[in-house]
């Protein structure tokens, strides 16, 4: 069954089945096509809240719709799909499964903070942004990143010795994100570090490596460090959990 | 030789004109068809009014008050004036309840008509229950609970339709009534304080909250009180099987229609000339613009004129109008119409 005006229509709303039937009658065949309505049949009022508790996303609610972000956009130059104005107005009306169909591109932010300069209403576009993608990420419609990945390698070697040991991050971290852990710009490094034969530089380097040393009087630290982490990260989650709005919060 | 001014209308514009020729020691004779002075706000059991956020109560107290302690205003209520005959500095007005008032000028403070939200049957007033007014919903804020008029239940969720008998040629209303938009960003603050647990729609083509109602109501609003604001027309109000109420429309900033549910929808209802404007017009011999609004002179050195001399109009009765401006031109026309009997005196003299 031609439908003419198919590329017109979301490919996720067009069902079609090899055999139908529909109260009892078959439609197999030449009526096999089915098309989802498009309008929109609720918000999710509570969204909002939840990507205000993101850091960035504090003043997503004041936004009126101008198009002063998107119109600055250094990525919107590029790709026009790239529209914060959008998201933000999805955001505020909680239409969570139109912003998940951009999923992939919002991280393309750049940080520029054209749109956070220009923005009559303090809505600060850019923290949206990043407050999006982490809602995306800590829900899981994004994989983890690599800059949380680099993170969480980061945190854990200052949580076990208090120090970080720069080898040691970036060999764990290139592992972590499935990558080769001698890629041609770190050999050159090498390389040129050798030429000038920091004899002492690299053995203290590779003592570290081996002995994995800790800060003086390190103690219980890292383990409290871990657990305010923790504590806060959790208060995070259940302030985003909270059932409903009140005024004034 | 008269030194009386009549005044028709005892609303915020009507008390303030009559206070004025009063307070420069001419004579006001204020004339209210209702049994009670105060006017609309009064009347239709308004809450807090905007700007000020005083009880509609109080504030127009106050200034029903000054009219009444005044020695120089004579007060007619449940009255009209039927009959006015003369010309400017000689008129003689016959009212309804058989008296008549010589004058020199007169001040039309007569006001307008709240849009009957019937004539968009579109929208459901008169088909649902939950369907309401602003004027219904003010009177909710003044008893101190919003409740859904079906079964009492607090609202979830409130749709307030803004530009409900405003700017739609279909009706014949292409006028803007200037209040609505500040008045609902209002209400939407009001309804989040007596149920900080209700969300707050607001349904809009253009936001126009003038001047300093900017930051004021639109701003807090949306800033401190969460209201969201949508940007559609809506097409219909129906009704859900569950029993809920259904806004249909066009949300034009993601270019998709809507079905949301709602549990209240509010119309803003904006500002009709008064219905009794043909009458008014027949009575005074004054001309209504296309509108239907009375017709104003030329404003720049004919302030608050109509096309009659000596007859003067303020406030609503001129065009939608706020309550504090309604105040200024009352006292305004106050001044015009005791500078007529003065420049009467000193051409007699």
């Amino acid at each position: 069954m031609a439908i003419h005006e198919k590329t017109l229509i979301d490919a996720d709303r067009i069902q079609t089945s090899d055999n139908l039937v529909l109260d009892g009658v078959d439609v197999s065949g030449h009526w096999n096509t089915m098309v989802l309505p498009r309008y929109l049949t609720d918000y999710d009022t509570d969204f909002a809240r939840q990507i205000r508790t993101f850091s960035g996303g504090e003043n997503v609610h004041r936004c009126w719709q101008c198009g002063s972000c998107t119109n600055s956009c250094t990525v919107y130059a590029q790709n026009t799909d790239f529209n914060p104005r959008y998201w933000i107005y999805l955001t505020n009306l909680g239409l969570k499964n139109d912003i998940l169909k951009d999923k992939d591109i919002i991280w393309t932010c750049v940080s520029c903070n054209r749109c956070t300069n220009i923005c009559p209403k303090d809505v600060k576009p850019e923290g949206v942004m990043k407050a999006l993608a982490h809602w995306l990420e800590e829900e899981g419609h994004t994989p983890e990143t690599r800059s949380s990945i680099f993170d969480n390698e980061f945190l854990g070697q200052v949580y076990e010795t208090g120090r970080i040991e720069d080898t040691r991050v970036l060999i764990n971290f290139l592992r972590k994100t499935n990558q080769s852990i001698t890629p041609p710009w770190l050999i050159e490094l090498g390389k040129r570090m050798t030429k000038h034969l920091p004899l002492g530089f690299l053995t203290h380097m590779g003592l570290h490596l081996v002995f994995k040393p800790r800060t003086k009087s390190w103690g219980r630290t890292g383990e409290v460090l871990r657990e305010y982490v923790r504590e806060q990260k959790e208060i995070a989650r259940k302030a985003r959990a909270m059932p409903k709005e009140a005024v004034h919060v | 030789m008269q030194k009386t001014v009549l005044v028709v209308g005892a609303g915020p514009a009507g008390l303030a004109a009559a206070a004025g020729v009063a307070a420069s020691g001419a004579q006001a004779v204020l004339v209210e068809k209702a049994a009670k002075l105060g006017g609309t706000p009064i009347l239709s059991g308004y809450a807090k009014l905007v700007p000020s956020g005083e009880w509609a109560r109080d504030a127009m107290g106050r200034m029903v008050k000054r009219v009444e302690d005044s020695k120089n205003v004579t007060i007619h209520k449940e009255t009209k004036v039927t009959k006015l005959t003369g010309e400017a500095g000689n008129f003689t007005a016959t009212l309804s309840n058989g008296k008549t008032v010589e004058c020199a000028s007169v001040i039309l403070a007569t006001g307008f008509t709240h849009f009957d939200s019937i004539n968009k049957p579109e929208w459901g007033f008169g088909s649902f229950e939950d369907v309401v007014t602003t004027t219904q919903v003010e009177q909710m804020v003044a008893a101190g609970k919003v409740a859904c008029p079906s079964d009492g239940r607090v609202p979830e969720r409130v749709a307030i339709l803004l530009c409900v008998g405003s700017r739609d040629r279909q009706i014949g209303r292409e006028w803007c009534s200037k209040i609505c938009c500040t008045v609902s960003t209002n209400l939407a603050m009001e309804i989040k304080e007596l149920s900080p647990t209700t969300d707050v729609f607001i349904y809009y083509m253009d936001i126009r909250t003038f001047g300093l109602y900017e930051d004021r109501f639109y701003w807090k609003s949306q800033e401190e009180f969460k209201t969201k604001f949508v940007k559609a027309r809506i097409a219909e109000v129906t009704r859900s099987p569950d029993g809920r109420l259904l806004v249909k429309g066009e949300d034009t900033l993601v270019k998709r229609p809507i079905v949301i549910p709602m549990d209240m929808v509010v119309h803003a209802v904006g500002m009709d000339p008064n219905e009794d404007n043909p009458e008014i017009a027949r009575v005074f011999g004054i001309g209504l613009e296309k509108h239907g609004f009375i017709d104003r002179a030329e404003h720049y050195t004919n302030t608050c004129g109509t096309t009659r001399r000596g007859i003067y109009a303020v406030g609503a009765a001129l065009a939608p109008e706020t309550i504090d401006d309604s105040i200024s031109q009352g006292t305004a026309a106050a001044l015009r119409a005791v500078a007529d009997l003065d420049a009467l005196v000193q051409k007699s003299a």
